[in-house]
């Protein structure tokens, strides 16, 4: 028992000053970022959409695939880019604050136990942007300065 | 019997590697009904090589190939709130699984309540066990962190009694600005019909079967900024009985067996460090004199960093340790009572691994285990405990493919 705690003692605190250490340069670097890149990416959903606003925790779980419904009982359908497309990263990054690798990790633990599934992949922002237009309970992103008034911007809050 | 089995074996292999073909070749995902209905899998094949003892097949100073998995799921989305999924699984892992396609899990999953705020619902069928922090997806590759789980946690001998049950599982899970909780408690039956589940805790060619009560399993997970720091506390119940066979040496003995798994996992942007503690106490009794009765509690924790140092290409190291009777650690009293060498009761052991992903869908990696201890070996492929050697070394090779 003793030993047990010692043991769990040992990794709380070694993870506990590892996290110090990287949340310090996590935060500086991303401070660095966060003006420009914050408002180049936003989330965006279908217009018929009745939120204006959405809590980033409820935003996390969307994307992570967990919640399915907006909150006034439409099904909720995510549209993605490519991992590796550079807007994927850094709406992944500064607006859900996930790195995208547990993104993935997070859907595949979903897919291959039968829990959940993929977000639909699409090729451009192009067709990002005409899908979630079109399809209704849609949700997406997109660089502010590429949206267009066919699909609503949500603010976090 | 025999002949038919290999051959009902090589056919469902075939089987279900042909329907993987027209999937596999579009790659990537298969969405039809506007995306509601999904089709994924993997296949993946493995060499090993160990310096002594065997581990998946005959691979001392020898080359095993015994080491696959395909795995082919299909999931639709009926309503937000309901979804079917199921998975067939083919998996060889030397003398503990023969590559026979069975169900992995086959559950609807539904979601009896849902906000903004979190969500909590029901799974039924036979659902993945939640077991530490990688059990629920362990046969997929592309999860794991490494070509082996760490052995001491994730025993791939007795997988069975824990990959999977039939029953029920509730969960619940709350999003808040601190981070995400969820928590599941599942009541199933494990799979408990197939011979290696057997051999794994009373040895090799049992004439009795194992049976189960319905095993309780809950999980609470919790994940702070966005799933940078993972913490989680599992715990589990088996309560299993031994039923002898005719001419039978054994007992109608009991197996309990309690596990309990602490994991803690910190991820930054290009590192991991994961580590899990698991304390497993265990009751053995009424299987007679030829058996080795008595409760135990076992101790297994292993500590792994993993780096990202390229895109592609990711390095793990791990020291993963296993004691199958922590008031009996170097085996000296097991050893006394059995006249078996005492390593077969612990294993410690340093693994270096390598990651490439050549594509998205097409993953290579090698693997190397320095080990001290026999302890997390399957008697199927070390049927002679004397054989063993307490020093080896293993060699790795895995080829994964999904879509």
């Amino acid at each position: 028992m003793i030993e047990k705690l010692i043991a769990i003692k040992f990794v709380t605190s070694l993870s506990r000053s590892l996290l110090g250490g990287a949340l310090a340069s996590v935060l500086l670097v991303g401070n660095a970022h966060s003006q420009t890149v914050e408002s180049a990416m936003v989330a965006i959903a279908h217009p018929a959409t009745a939120e204006e606003a959405i809590p980033r925790a409820s935003l996390r779980a969307i994307f992570g695939m967990l919640l399915q419904k907006w909150p006034a009982d439409t099904p909720v359908k995510v549209f993605v880019l490519r991992d590796d497309a550079p807007e994927h990263a850094t709406f992944s990054k500064s607006i859900l604050q996930v790195f995208p690798h547990q993104l993935r990790m997070a859907w595949d633990r979903q897919v291959f136990s039968g829990q959940g599934q993929y977000p639909e992949q699409v090729n451009s922002t192009q067709e990002m942007l005409s899908r979630v237009a079109s399809t209704p309970g849609a949700i997406g992103y997109a660089r502010a300065s590429e949206v267009d008034k066919n699909v609503r911007v949500l603010k976090i809050r | 019997m025999c002949v038919y089995s290999r051959f009902a074996r090589v056919a469902s292999r075939a089987a279900l590697l042909g329907a993987l073909v027209p999937w596999a070749v579009p790659v990537g995902a298969l969405d039809l009904l506007d995306g509601d209905l999904q089709v994924h899998g993997f296949v993946s094949l493995g060499l090993v090589n160990t310096t002594d003892n065997n581990f998946f097949g005959q691979s001392d100073d020898r080359v095993s190939k015994d080491f696959s998995e395909i795995g082919i799921n299909g999931s639709w989305r009926v309503t937000p709130d309901v979804q079917l999924s199921a998975e067939l699984l083919s998996r060889t892992a030397g003398g503990t699984d023969d590559g026979s396609a069975r169900l992995d899990y086959g559950l609807v999953d539904w979601t009896v309540s849902s906000s903004e705020e979190g969500r909590g619902g029901l799974r039924l069928g036979r659902v993945k066990t939640a077991y530490g922090l990688y059990n629920k997806t362990r046969d997929m590759p592309f999860t794991r962190p490494s070509i082996v789980l760490p052995q001491s946690i994730y025993f791939d001998r007795t997988r069975n009694l824990t990959v999977s049950a039939d029953g029920a599982e509730i969960y619940l899970e709350r999003y808040g600005e601190a981070g995400t909780l969820s928590a599941s408690l599942a009541l199933g039956q494990p799979q408990t019909n197939t011979e290696a589940a057997t051999v794994a805790l009373v040895g090799l060619n049992p004439p009795g079967h194992l049976d189960s009560k319905l095993a309780p399993d809950f999980q609470a997970i919790y994940e702070g900024a966005g799933g940078k720091y993972r913490l989680a506390f599992t715990a589990l119940h088996l309560d299993l009985r031994y039923r002898p066979g005719y001419g039978d040496r054994l007992g109608s003995g009991r197996f309990k067996l309690t596990p309990l798994i602490f994991s803690a996992q910190y991820n930054a942007e290009n590192w991991s460090l994961t580590s899990e503690y698991a304390s497993r106490r265990t009751s053995v009794k009424d299987f007679g004199r030829f058996f080795y009765n008595g409760d135990a509690t076992g101790e297994s924790y292993y500590l792994q960093g993993t780096y990202r140092l390229a895109p592609k290409w990711e390095a793990l190291l791990r020291y993963d340790v296993y004691y199958a009777d922590r008031g009996d650690r170097d085996g000296e009293d097991f050893s006394a009572a059995t006249r078996l060498p005492g390593f077969t009761r612990f294993a410690k052991d340093w693994t270096f691994g390598v990651r490439f992903d050549v594509t998205p869908q097409f993953m290579l990696r090698a693997e190397v285990h320095r080990v001290n201890g026999s302890g997390f070996l399957a008697v199927q492929d070390n049927p002679n405990a004397r054989d063993l050697r307490q020093y080896w070394d293993n060699f790795m090779l895995l080829g994964s493919f999904r879509f």
